[in-house]
């Protein structure tokens, strides 16, 4: 392997970087959003305020691309429903 | 049993009631339910065929039938249940894609992420901030990590889903998540210790 292979790229680092930014002390766990995910969605639709609880939803989406495909798949479901 | 709408069904009493065919009506609503959403969902799809659809959903209806205790009342049921669906076919699908991928590349993949990292410095010009940034960036990452937690950080930088991860680490989904947010939070804290702010951070990239 070339040793430029083992370097992070700029784009690599600016995700660390994005990550890290996003970081808190205290976060939902993907068990967790799958939990409330229903709630945040159906505030979103509706274009309702979030609440401290369903916020940690919104922020674990952020950092999780696997749970923000489904939920990006559940707003599918509900904007079809609508 | 009378389904109508949404407003008008208990649907955990309903799923549960005593009477064996007032709850068979309920279940078999349900899984209509969940079918019709992952096909919504999964349109398109070319990985996804008719039998998948119907296994998704009936994998989907089990899983829920399982947490029916779980469910708050926090959302509408069939919300909390599509979501729950949607999970299934997703873990589901993903496992099948990595699947595919060889043993061998995996292995290799494994090996690569618990090398030492290196990032190239030159790599972010002459601004003073940012190259103060990733020298510290690259030293908590080489001094301060444990390996699998640097392997945890560099699978998802590579966008190795995270059940792959998961597997990689030889842990589960939890303890695996833990992992990565104690490693996210020991870097951060590296940062913030060095002078650099969250602001600092945000306006860096
Ligand atoms: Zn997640």
């Amino acid at each position: 392997m070339k040793p430029e292979d083992k370097r992070l790229t700029s784009e690599q680092v600016g995700s660390i970087v994005k990550m890290l930014s996003l970081t808190r002390d205290r976060e939902f766990n993907c068990g967790e959003c799958l939990q409330h995910v229903s709630e945040f969605a159906e505030c979103q639709l509706a274009n309702k305020p979030v609440g401290e609880i369903i916020a940690s939803v919104e922020q674990h989406l952020a950092l999780c691309p696997e749970c923000r495909e489904e939920y990006e798949a559940l707003m599918k479901i509900l904007k079809a429903g609508q | 049993m009378q389904v109508v709408t949404e407003n008008e069904i208990n649907w955990p009493a309903a799923l549960r009631a005593s009477d064996s065919a007032d709850q068979a009506a309920a279940v078999s609503e349900l899984r209509g339910l969940l079918h019709a959403g992952l096909r919504v969902a999964l349109n398109g799809r070319s990985d996804v065929s008719e039998a998948h659809l119907e296994d998704f959903a009936q994998e989907s209806l089990l899983r829920v039938l399982d947490r029916l205790d779980q469910f708050q009342g926090r959302s509408k049921f069939t919300t909390w249940a599509q979501a729950i669906a949607l999970n299934v076919a997703f873990t589901e699908l993903r496992r099948k894609r990595w699947q595919d991928v060889s043993l061998d590349a995996l292995m290799a993949d494994g090996e690569r992420i618990t090398e030492p990292t290196m990032i190239a410095d030159d790599a972010f010009g002459a601004d003073e901030d940012r190259t103060h940034l990733v020298k510290v960036l690259r030293s908590a990452i080489e001094n301060d990590l444990t390996p699998k937690q640097r392997a945890a950080i560099m699978g998802e930088l590579r966008e190795m889903p995270f059940d792959q991860i998961v597997e990689l680490l030889g842990t589960s989904r939890s303890a695996a998540y833990k992992m990565l947010h104690d490693a996210r939070r020991a870097l951060k804290q590296r940062l913030l210790e060095a002078g650099i702010t969250g602001a600092d951070i945000q306006n860096a990239f």
